[in-house]
């Protein structure tokens, strides 16, 4: 599915060059961080632990000279521990503020569904919202801003399941899966000496990647693609096997997913495939399937996959306007 | 080898086409066939080389243009008188079309249309063979075809069926040969493989020919249709061609003989007499060089059938008097009498009608209420003639000058050499009868060949008899008589052509009648026929009969003692034959008694130019919007591809990209609804190992989802040809 063949933005390709000095394989699960970095979206990982999805954040913070910063979410956690606190400073006697891990350009929110939804919420806030609140103070979050939050899939103990509502303030979810047996090897060869992350060098800088995403706001979407956008999104609502269909918020996020996908590949307007592979990662989590589809194990994927192949691809220009 | 395997194919294609084409020469009496055979093999080689269009079409239409020139337009090409000769006639038929006339179209036309009609079946089968790949369809038509024009046509389609069978089983054979080739692209068929493979094919088609030629046959198991269906359905048909299918019989219009004809069995009428006689219904005086007209006359009306009051001789001729009675089936509608010679009295006509009698001709209509109405039987009495010898021989005197005013015409057309040769064939005899008699015999021998299937008809220019007598010398009845008559005419001896029927075969003997023991004969339109009576002055009309295989039904006396001593050969004077020795005597006749009077050829051979124009003209309107459709691709390829390259704006090339699309989507690879132009382009760039797919799409893409106004690079018309010959290759 990847465009190889087609040319990637000088700038970005450089970026993943650098990534993919740390991180074997994983070509899809590079470009769509990209993508969300891009689009000022998150990214949900949803995976088992030890596949790479620290490391890939991390890399991704340090080829932008980004602050990096963890939150390891436990069932214990409090939502300040994710905000940051006010603390009584005796000799200013003064409350001072201690910023926490949200503050930080690139966030690693490590098995969030593992805490508490009060605790949950307060990074979603964050995400959504652009700032966070603390003790009646308004503090802006830092720009860029860019959360990955992994989440073990849901089917093991000990967890909170993010509810349906929750998940659509992230732009993306994917999956990383296990490398191949090749790239495993590698990989072992790769970390034997130094782990060559420690010898990672910035390629971009923030300014730059604002820059970026100013640029992929200025993607160009023609009518027939926003036609086959919502083509693609309202068909979801009228799937038999969906419960509840993709929102216009679904919409939105699948056109500023493909407008990055776009900019990644050097283009300044977006073709049906940046649509029909940014839609893989954007649509299915928006989606709640009908008991009987879960029932029967159909996922939201497949149904998603099923979309694709049947709404017809504007090949024509539109002549309405 | 695929080259060669498709040539194999597409000749094998022609051959088959051919078939198709034998049937016209002969049915339509088109003459010239071979030029449309030409033309034919021409536009398929055009379209087997794959010549291109632009260099095709001017060479078909010069061809056409040539073929039109040689046959109808005098002119030298190009001329002025040429172009206004084109006008002309394209004017008359336009105006022919416009007033849907069709039967008013000229040769010219017929012609133009059928050879439109070649080129439009040799690009169908073209494409049926050689792009779509199926022949089956085309096959089944031709089996259909041909029996169904063997059935109901005098064409003898034993030939065909063999040659089309054989055609068939090979191109059929080649056909999946050659798909078992394309479908494995990489192997490269060799020499030996082709050889190896070709031989079984060749194997089975020789032997399956052989077994079929060898086996014993079962003899048909169903009757002739046409008789038969005829004869169900009370048909009816006097030979006027109905349907544009030639068969024998009586029929009134003589005006244009020649051709072949298929034997017809339907019994006409039973007639009980004592000998075998020779049925008279008319004859006809003008001779037009293509055919025989009456000269009109007033029928002299209201006669009484208990004395008709006429004779073809006079009473200085011997009569042995008899009795005869007639009975017509519903095959007979021509509303005439027919009648033996030397008929006196009509009796017992079952319903009361009224018989007008022209003189002239001895034609006796029968008529209730002025509408034609065939009796449906009749007793007669007749006193059947015999001529003297002596008496014919020394019938001197002068002819009256009715008579030598209307039997002695001759057209213009009637050529020098006719004249001189009846001249050298009469010169040794001194007297009418014997001049007559050698004529008569002329055509006995010097090869002339009795023929009903291999028929020509005169050209335009052309006199029938001069094209009997010296080209073909092959014909039936019309034919002899009317070869006879102008001879003798040349030669100033009165005589003029008779028509009517032969004496049919003989059904039972000792039928009881008038308490007498007579014969009954059965009389089937086969027994159509024609033949000449010379005109003796104090004798009268004397019946002659120079066909091949038929004997003269008069008897001729040798009177008293003087036939000794005449000149004459020996077998002409014993022509006194009793009608059974007719019959063993003569073998072929029985055979051959198929001889038709000219009037069903004639009438049926207008009647089939007028059908083939009926069918001629919904075929090319059927035919050119279905190839129209079958070739879209093509010439919308075509045209697509002249507008971009004219010029490549974004209009002409997004018009050029959406028409790839369906190019391909029709030809190579479908495109799912799902299915982005990148990802079909990359596939089909795959296929064809190119990337020229990708170049369009990604300049389509920024026309069409970027909005851009104008396009980014130039050359994409070749790109775009290159892809569309792939895809139509």
């Amino acid at each position: 599915m990847s465009q190889s063949s087609f040319m990637l933005n000088s700038k970005i390709a450089e970026v993943i060059k650098n990534i993919n000095k740390v991180i074997v394989g994983k070509e899809d699960a590079v470009i769509l961080s990209m993508v969300a970095l891009l689009a000022k979206g998150h990214v949900l990982l949803e995976d088992v632990p030890g596949v790479g999805k620290t490391m890939l954040v991390r890399t991704l913070a340090k080829s932008m000279n980004c602050e990096f910063r963890r939150i390891q979410f436990t069932p214990d956690l409090l939502p300040s521990d994710v905000t940051g606190v006010s603390i009584y400073n005796p000799k200013t006697t003064e409350f001072e503020f201690r910023p926490g891990p949200i503050l930080g350009n690139i966030v690693l929110a490590d098995e969030i569904n593992r805490t508490s939804p009060k605790t949950q919420s307060s990074l979603l806030e964050g995400m959504e919202e652009a700032n966070i609140t603390v003790d009646g103070r308004t503090v802006p979050l830092k720009h860029p801003f860019f959360v990955m939050a992994t989440q073990n899939p849901i089917e093991y103990e000990g967890t909170y399941p993010l509810p349906e509502a929750q998940l659509d303030r992230f732009l993306l979810k994917l999956k990383m899966g296990y490398p191949s047996y090749q790239e495993e090897m590698e990989m072992l060869a790769r970390t034997s000496g130094t782990h060559p992350i420690d010898s990672l060098d910035p390629v971009m800088t923030l300014e730059e990647l604002a820059q970026a995403q100013e640029s992929v706001r200025g993607v160009y979407v023609d009518r027939t693609i926003e036609q086959y956008i919502v083509s693609l999104t309202s068909a979801t609502r009228e799937h038999p096997d969906v419960y509840l269909g993709v929102s216009p918020r679904g919409s939105m996020a699948l056109m500023k997913a493909a407008k990055a996908y776009a900019y990644i590949y050097d283009r300044d307007y977006i073709v049906p495939d940046d649509v029909q592979y940014v839609a893989r990662f954007v649509l299915p989590h928006r989606l709640i399937m009908t008991s009987e589809a879960n029932f029967e194990g159909k996922t939201a994927e497949e149904v998603i996959e099923e979309l694709i192949e049947r709404t017809n691809v504007p090949v024509q220009r539109n002549v309405s306007e | 080898m695929k080259k060669l395997l498709l040539s194999l194919i597409y000749i094998g294609g022609f051959f088959l086409l051919l078939e198709w084409l034998w049937p016209l020469g002969i049915l339509t009496n088109t003459q010239n066939t071979g030029v449309f055979y030409l033309y034919a093999a021409f536009c398929f080689f055009l379209a087997f080389m794959q010549v291109r269009w632009y260099i095709a079409v001017p060479l078909k239409l010069l061809g056409l243009i040539f073929i039109l020139d040689g046959l109808f337009i005098p002119e030298r090409i190009f001329s002025s008188g040429w172009w206004s000769i084109l006008y002309e006639q394209l004017m008359f038929n336009a105006e022919a079309v416009w007033a849907q006339e069709w039967w008013n179209f000229t040769a010219f036309f017929r012609s133009l249309l059928f050879l439109v009609l070649l080129w439009l079946v040799s690009y169908l089968l073209h494409y049926w063979l050689v792009i779509a790949r199926r022949a089956l369809f085309f096959i089944i038509l031709t089996f259909v075809y041909i029996t169904v024009i063997d059935t109901f046509t005098p064409y003898e389609a034993q030939g065909a069926i063999i040659r089309t069978f054989v055609l068939a089983v090979f191109v059929l054979g080649l056909l999946q040969l050659e798909k078992e080739v394309s479908d494995d692209d990489r192997k490269e068929i060799k020499w030996k493989t082709a050889i190896l493979a070709l031989a079984p094919l060749v194997g089975a088609v020789l032997l399956a020919v052989a077994a079929g030629t060898a086996l014993p046959k079962f003899s048909p198991q169903w009757p002739d249709p046409v008789p038969y269906l005829e004869n169900v359905t009370g048909g009816a048909g006097t030979g006027d061609g109905e349907g544009g299918v030639q068969k024998v019989g009586y029929g009134e219009n003589d005006s244009r003989l020649g051709g072949a004809f298929v034997q017809d069995d339907t019994l006409v009428f039973q007639a009980i007499v004592e000998d075998r006689q020779y049925w008279r219904a008319e004859s006809k005086d003008q001779y037009t060089g293509k055919g025989w007209e009456d000269t009109l006359e007033e029928p002299v009306t209201g006669r009484d059938p208990g004395d008709i009051g006429y004779s073809l001789f006079e009473e200085t001729v011997e009569t042995d008097p008899s009795q005869g009675f007639i009975d017509f089936t519903e095959e007979a509608d021509f509303g005439k009498l027919l009648y033996p010679y030397g008929m006196t009295t009509i009796g017992n006509l079952e319903n009361p009608l009224e018989i007008d009698l022209h003189t002239q001709t001895g034609e006796m209509e029968t008529r209730s209420g002025g509408d034609s109405v065939q009796p449906a039987s009749y007793t007669f009495d007749y006193g059947a003639p015999a001529f003297d010898l002596r008496q014919l021989r020394e019938a001197g005197g002068e002819d009256p000058a009715s008579v030598r005013e209307k039997y002695l015409q001759l057209p213009s057309s009637v050529t020098e050499r006719t004249k001189e040769l009846a001249s050298e064939v009469v010169s040794e005899y001194g007297n009418r009868y014997d001049k007559a008699k050698a004529v008569e015999s002329y055509f006995s021998s010097n090869g002339f060949e009795y023929s009903t299937t291999d028929v020509e008809v005169p050209e335009a220019e052309e006199d029938y008899v001069d094209q009997f007598v010296f080209e073909t010398k092959k014909g039936y009845c019309d034919n002899y008589s009317t070869s006879m008559v102008v001879m003798l005419r040349a030669e100033g001896i009165p005589a003029r052509w008779v028509k009517g029927f032969t004496g049919g075969e003989i059904k039972e003997t000792d039928a009881e009648l008038f308490g007498e023991n007579l014969n009954a004969y059965d009389i089937t339109s086969a027994n159509a026929h024609s033949w000449v009576e010379v005109y003796f002055p104090d004798i009268g009309w004397v019946p002659f009969e120079p066909t091949q295989g038929f004997t003269n039904n008069a008897d001729f006396t040798s009177g008293t003692d003087t036939d000794s001593g005449e000149p004459e050969r020996s077998e002409e004077s014993p022509e006194v034959e009793a009608p059974d020795q007719q019959q063993e005597g003569n073998p072929q006749q029985i055979g051959e008694e198929e001889g038709t009077d000219g009037s069903a050829e004639s009438g049926r051979e207008e009647g089939f130019l007028r059908n083939l124009l009926w069918w001629l003209v919904p075929a090319v309107i059927l035919i050119l919007p279905a190839v129209l459709y079958v070739t879209r691709l093509r010439w919308l390829s075509w045209y697509y591809g002249r507008r971009l390259a004219k010029k490549e704006t974004p209009d002409t090339f997004q018009a050029a990209y959406r028409h790839l699309l369906v190019v391909l989507d029709k030809k190579v690879q479908k495109r799912g609804e799902g299915e982005t132009l990148r990802a079909y382009a990359k596939s089909i760039d795959r296929r064809f190992e190119t990337v020229d797919m990708q170049h369009l799409t990604t300049q389509y893409e920024r026309l069409v989802y970027r909005k851009e106004e104008r396009l980014q690079r130039t050359g994409l018309s070749e790109l775009w040809e290159n892809l569309i010959k792939k895809a139509l290759s």
